[in-house]
């Protein structure tokens, strides 16, 4: 080690390199740690920093890269090699342009970025969607703790924008390969695509009915109870394993005629086609919640963020079963879970009051089903955040101007 | 037995188990052979030199008074000749200090009138011998008497407060100070000031982990309706003048002034064992006991010194040679640096800190498991195992600035309920206008506690202070609250 010590002394002499010092220093301090001592009072300080903070988002988003490489297999790897390497020559060179230090944060936003893309996403587009989000979502703001945006999210709204048939249209599902692997129907996909042309929850199935779609348990039992209800040749769609057993061992229900449009089962253990790092929904709880017991995260945001989801989707779909998805299926498809517990809580771009982080939170629960339902995006988690961020700003100004009362000086 | 009472505040930080923290042992440190006494002590104005170059003066003769201004006597505190007085600098004013060299031996003169049959003395008798003893010089604000020994006067009390909450990282036991029969001594103590304000009421707060010490002092206390015992939690700053009032008396101190400006006297224990010597064996304030806290020090004991005593008698041959230390007044968190051994121990010195002043790099520092680093948060080691780990002392940046990510820390551990980076933020790009006073900079009681958190090394305390510092500058003081303060005309403003 004594060899690395002295190169890196070395290095700082060098005339040549004298513009790479940005890059120089952050080795050092990585390997080596600070030589700093505090100038003032507080003479002791805690023994926290940005790198163990930053370091611990990432710990905390193993789970879910090893999980995406469980079952996306080795070109979830390179997407992220590629990833962090365009992210970080953009870091580097506003480092050296701004001659400060590196910062930390595009170690996370190089990560959660390729994780939120689908898993056939080509190389080249990581790369083009992981540098338009560091400049324009980060180093266009001043760089780090000024930012509007979450900059992996504005990389990730780019590319969905830019190149909508690849963002859209390949999904590959898990621990297959080969073109038959390739659908182009995440679950979020099938339910809007299945929920049109069925007759959703009837309470009778009348004769002649091609499709039903059945969102829930209760649907199925009160269907089948009704003696009007003819299921002769019907196709039955069951969403979760509750309503699939009800329906698959009925006796008035055809053999084979039932399926399951999704199971939670499957969903949370990531069996289902989506992003590489938001399929395996366990890995993502067990990260996220890592994070907020180390207090590293806030619960308010993904908390609140969540239980909106499922209430207004609660109620939603018991008027507008036909727009809007169940709860369960809702708070377990798609994005969601990874963007509550690891996007939006952002600490730059949320809220930094306590009240205007449930504000934040119980805003993008509201969009997200909104988006989700009624507009022609399937996905709504990501928009939402993104446009919450834009509001962050506002929603800490007025909890501010509210809880304080001018003074007259 | 009195009652105890448990009570809390919001925000603050428990530090457990720094190492080196010191021990229940109490040392003497003897009779320096030169002494530095500053003419001002505490928070007390400059008081007129009664003294010449060449003179031989007795420890405990006062060597400085002034009856116009806020101020207390200040003692020769040893045997000797004053060899010079001069300017030196003192907390940041140009302060005259006279230099006594002593003959090296250790008895002192003792007050005028003193009795230890202390109740049959009447009230202005106590009062005189607190006012010549310089004990009236205590806490921020100092004990009233019929002499200008404080910004209110003895009619003006409500309250006192008497406190030996421990909640710095480093500072002294209250277990230390209370050995033997100075526990009996404190209880006459409070007596004593009872009997000088009788319409005051008496708290007496200690740290409610401390059960026995707590017992002890109810005990002594017990029969006194008077006086109430109560328990708090250890967090810092629990023991600020500020969080006091609000935790013990459930007030609060209007911000950017004095406890002593709604009523309230706050006093640790050795300024209510200073009333009882000077009362009862008419021993003026010549000495302070003071705690040796760090790793810097071979032992860790408290020891009692005479006032002006330089560092370097104090530590004597107790301290350690194989680091470099850094020694600091008080605090580890908002105390001074003593930057020469030379500079010396005044009245209200009650500890001196050595830390290692660790410039030394640590391998991949930042993802040890860190057993023996402190921590606000749960990240390391030595925060999820609680208070069984020792944690090093030392003055390590541990991690390079950083802008702020709004991580909220400095907002969770405030004690004053503000959001200390939100408050940054405008003093940093210089914005000094009301929006400042709107959001209570003035309410900040200049804990330091948001700057040891930030995970962005960012000096949140200073960078608040010197808004304060701006503010005044711009003639927007801290609004008068709407009730009548007391003692503001005698105020040194
Ligand atoms: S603790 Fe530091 S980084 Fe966190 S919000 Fe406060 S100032 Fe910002
Ligand atoms: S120094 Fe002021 S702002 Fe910082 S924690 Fe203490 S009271 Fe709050």
């Amino acid at each position: 080690m004594k060899a690395v010590r002295s190169l890196l002394d070395k290095l700082y002499t060098v005339p040549q390199l004298a513009r790479f010092k940005p890059v120089i220093g952050a080795a050092d301090a990585i390997l080596y740690g600070t030589n700093e001592t505090t100038h003032a009072a507080p003479h002791v300080v805690d023994n926290i920093d940005i790198k163990r903070y930053m370091s611990l988002v990432i710990v905390a988003l193993l789970p879910a890269v090893a999980a995406a490489f469980f079952l996306f297999g080795w070109r979830v790897i390179a997407i992220i090699m590629v990833s962090y390497m365009a992210g970080g020559a953009v870091e580097v060179i506003f480092a050296i342009i701004r001659k400060h230090d590196i910062h930390e944060g595009f170690l996370i936003t190089g990560l959660i970025f390729p994780l939120v893309l689908p898993p056939t996403t080509p190389l080249w587009v990581v790369a083009v969607g992981v540098v338009f989000g560091t400049m324009f979502g980060k180093e266009m703001f001043g760089g780090t703790g000024r930012n509007i945006f979450n900059p992996a999210l504005v990389g990730r709204l780019f590319i969905t924008i830019a190149f909508p048939a690849i963002m859209t249209m390949n999904w590959q599902t898990p621990f297959a390969s080969g073109p038959e692997a390739i659908t182009t129907a995440t679950p979020l996909t099938t339910f809007k695509s299945t929920a049109q042309t069925s007759t959703i929850n009837p309470s009778v199935v009348e004769a002649g009915t091609e499709q039903v779609l059945f969102t829930n348990a209760g649907a199925v039992k009160k269907a089948t109870q009704n003696p009007q209800s003819e299921f002769a040749g019907v196709q039955v769609y069951c969403m979760g394993d509750a309503a699939y057993e009800k329906a698959a061992h009925h006796r008035r229900i055809e053999e084979g005629k039932a399926s399951r449009l999704v199971s939670y089962g499957d969903l949370l253990i990531g069996k289902e086609p989506g992003s590489m790092g938001e399929t395996c929904r366990l890995a993502i709880l067990a990260g996220g919640l890592l994070l907020i017991g180390l207090r590293v995260s806030n619960w308010r945001i993904p908390v609140s963020y969540m239980t909106t989801v499922f209430i207004f989707a609660a109620v939603g779909s018991h008027f507008l079963p036909a727009k809007i998805a169940p709860p369960m299926f809702q708070v377990l498809a798609g994005g969601l879970l990874f963007g509550a517990m690891f996007m939006a809580t952002d600490p730059i771009t949320s809220p930094f009051t306590k009240a205007g982080k449930y504000i934040f939170g119980i805003s993008c629960g509201v969009l997200t089903v909104l988006i989700r339902s009624f507009s022609g995006y399937v996905e709504g988690v990501m928009f939402s955040i993104v446009i919450m961020n834009a509001f962050t700003p506002l929603i800490d100004q007025m909890v501010l101007m509210f809880k304080y009362r001018p003074v007259k000086a | 037995m009195t009652p105890i009472k448990n009570r809390g505040f919001h925000g603050g930080y428990r530090f457990r188990n720094f190492e080196a923290s010191p021990l229940d042992k109490l040392a003497a440190a003897g009779v320096p052979s030169k002494v530095t006494i500053s003419l001002m002590q505490g928070f007390s104005d400059e008081v007129a030199c009664l003294v010449q170059p060449g003179v031989q003066v007795k420890a405990g003769q006062i060597i400085g008074r002034d009856d116009e201004r806020v101020s207390s006597p200040v003692h020769a505190s040893v045997n000797g000749k004053v060899v010079k007085i001069e300017k030196l600098e003192y907390l940041g004013s140009e302060v005259a200090a006279v230099t006594i060299s002593s003959d090296g031996t250790d008895g002192w003169q003792a007050l005028q009138g003193y009795s230890a049959r202390w109740d049959s003395l009447t009230a202005e008798q106590i009062e005189t011998l607190i006012y010549l003893s310089g004990a009236s010089g205590a806490g921020r604000s100092g004990i009233p008497t019929r002499f200008k020994s404080s910004i209110i006067s003895c009619d003006d009390v409500e309250e006192v407060i008497i406190h030996g909450v421990e909640s710095e990282m480093y500072g002294p036991l209250s277990g230390a100070l209370l050995t033997g029969d100075c526990l009996s001594k404190f209880a006459d103590g409070v007596k004593i000031l009872r009997k000088m304000l009788p319409k005051a009421g008496f708290h007496v707060a200690m740290n409610a982990e401390r059960e026995s010490l707590i017992a002890g002092v109810s005990d002594a206390l017990s029969g006194n309706d008077w006086v109430e015992v109560c328990g708090l939690q250890s967090r810092y700053p629990a023991d600020y003048d500020e969080v006091l009032v609000s935790t013990v008396l459930g007030r609060s101190v209007p911000a950017g002034h004095l406890a002593a400006h709604i009523g309230v006297i706050v006093l640790d224990i050795r300024d209510v064992l200073s009333v009882y010597e000077a009362v009862v064996e008419g021993k003026p304030v010549i000495e302070r006991t003071v705690a040796l806290c760090g790793p810097g020090f071979t032992e860790n004991p408290h020891v009692r010194v005479r006032i002006g005593t330089p560092l370097e008698h104090v530590i004597g041959g107790n301290l350690r040679a194989d680091k470099a230390w850094r020694f600091l007044r008080n605090s580890a968190l908002t105390g001074e640096r003593f930057l020469e051994m030379t500079q010396t121990i005044d009245r209200n010195c009650d500890a001196v800190i050595a830390v290692h002043e660790n410039d030394g790099r640590e391998m991949f520092a930042f993802v040890q498991p860190g057993p023996r680093k402190d921590s606000y948060t749960p990240t390391f080691l030595s925060a999820i195992l609680g208070g069984k780990l020792t944690k090093r002392g030392e003055t390590n940046l541990h991690g390079e600035e950083r802008p702020c990510i709004s991580c909220g820390f400095c907002e969770e551990v405030c004690p004053a309920g503000l959001i200390p980076h939100h408050l940054f933020h405008y003093v940093e790009r210089n914005i000094i206008d009301e929006t400042l006073l709107r959001f209570k900079i003035y309410d900040c009681i200049d804990c330091n506690l948001c700057a040891y958190v930030c995970p962005s090394k960012i000096t949140l305390g200073r960078h608040i202070k010197s808004g304060k510092d701006k503010l005044i500058n711009e003639g927007l003081t801290c609004p008068r609250p709407p009730f009548a303060l007391k003692g503001t005309g005698t105020q040194k403003d």
